[in-house]
């Protein structure tokens, strides 16, 4: 089974006459758009940073930093992606800042954390054990992981929104993937839960 | 590197969809021959599959109300920006259009070409201008200072 991002149809995104109305610095306009992209752009954020707070922060930060550029936005480009993007900016300002999370390419960094709470009650649910070892991987693999899988972003997309090279973007998806099959497989080997 | 290994390499892509069809014709060939591929495919499609259906954290129920009170704050600070910017260049023009018609008034009165004059009575405009300017980009600042 290969993975499909057509489920992603459904997706709200900004149609063109909203992003005129934003142009023009609407205020009802942006109020819409915010409503529309808040559960895309925070679960982006909280996969990236990690902590609520600071998602919360950068939320807010990100839409501040849209309206400042405005102006620049070229409406050629897709909204998702100069959206995402500057998203991206904002939240790399604050891992970089932050002591102890890595902006290096390291699969194997952290140890998974403990399933939450809820977490734990869905123990044996594969996406808590999947959701858990995903947010030990390293920032850029967390990146590219959400972009693709829960935002279906197309490769020259993700590489747009990060900045980086097609090729960088390519491996890091390929190694992050390799990464979670490795020890999703180790993990249930040893819970024999497979 | 052998064609196993060449592939190998490409199964994640392929399972993230983001291989373009020359390859993954070429990954799926191989796939069919090799069970070790197969089955390391299978893995990362599950894997892929899980993926996009990960319980997606919930933003805090106030969020998007502080977020539409600071987007909204800081487009009012623009709207006023911008209007504070096209006041000085009216009172710019104001005082460019004052300057013109004291040098004809001041020739016609008095039939004279004196510069001196001339030059006291056109800075005053400008002054004055330049004056309501410089208090209203002041009480503009301090509007924004009390919203942030």
């Amino acid at each position: 089974m290969i993975y499909q991002a057509t489920h992603f149809e459904d997706v709200p995104v900004a149609e063109p006459d909203e992003i005129a109305r934003l142009r023009r610095h609407d205020s009802a306009a942006l109020a819409g758009v915010v409503g529309q992209y808040q559960h895309r752009l925070y679960r982006y954020l909280r996969r990236l940073v990690r902590e609520p707070a600071a998602a919360d922060d950068l939320f807010q930060q990100t839409w501040l930093n849209v309206v400042r550029q405005l102006d620049r936005y070229d409406s050629r480009r897709g909204f998702d992606t100069w959206l995402f993007s500057i998203a991206h900016n904002a939240a790399m300002d604050v891992l970089r800042r932050k002591t102890g999370e890595s902006l290096e390419e390291s699969a194997h960094e952290l140890a998974a954390a403990e399933p939450d709470a809820l977490a734990a009650a869905m123990a044996s649910e594969r996406t808590a054990i999947l959701a858990s070892e995903m947010a030990a991987l390293s920032a850029p693999y967390r990146e590219v992981l959400t972009l693709r899988f829960e935002e279906g972003m197309k490769l020259e997309e993700i590489a747009e929104v990060t900045r980086a090279p097609l090729s960088t973007v390519k491996s890091r998806v390929g190694r992050a993937l390799e990464t979670l099959r490795e020890k999703m497989t180790a993990r249930y080997r040893k819970e024999d839960l497979l | 590197m052998t064609t196993h290994e060449t592939i190998r390499q490409l199964l994640p892509l392929s399972a993230a969809g983001l291989l373009d069809a020359a390859d993954e014709r070429r990954v799926r060939q191989h796939v069919h021959e090799c069970a070790a591929c197969s089955a390391a495919l299978d893995e990362l499609a599950a894997v892929s599959a899980d993926l996009s259906r990960l319980p997606a954290p919930m933003a805090p129920p106030d969020l998007l109300a502080r977020t539409e009170a600071s987007v909204a704050a800081e487009l009012a600070a623009q709207a006023g920006l911008r209007h504070g910017a096209m006041l000085a260049v009216g009172a710019g023009l104001f005082a460019w259009v004052a300057a013109l018609t004291t040098w004809c008034l001041y020739r016609y009165l008095t039939g004279s070409a004196g510069w001196l004059a001339w030059l006291a009575l056109t800075t005053v405009p400008a002054y004055m201008a330049a004056g309501a300017a410089a208090v209203m980009f002041a009480s503009r600042r301090r509007l924004e200072r009390s919203i942030l």
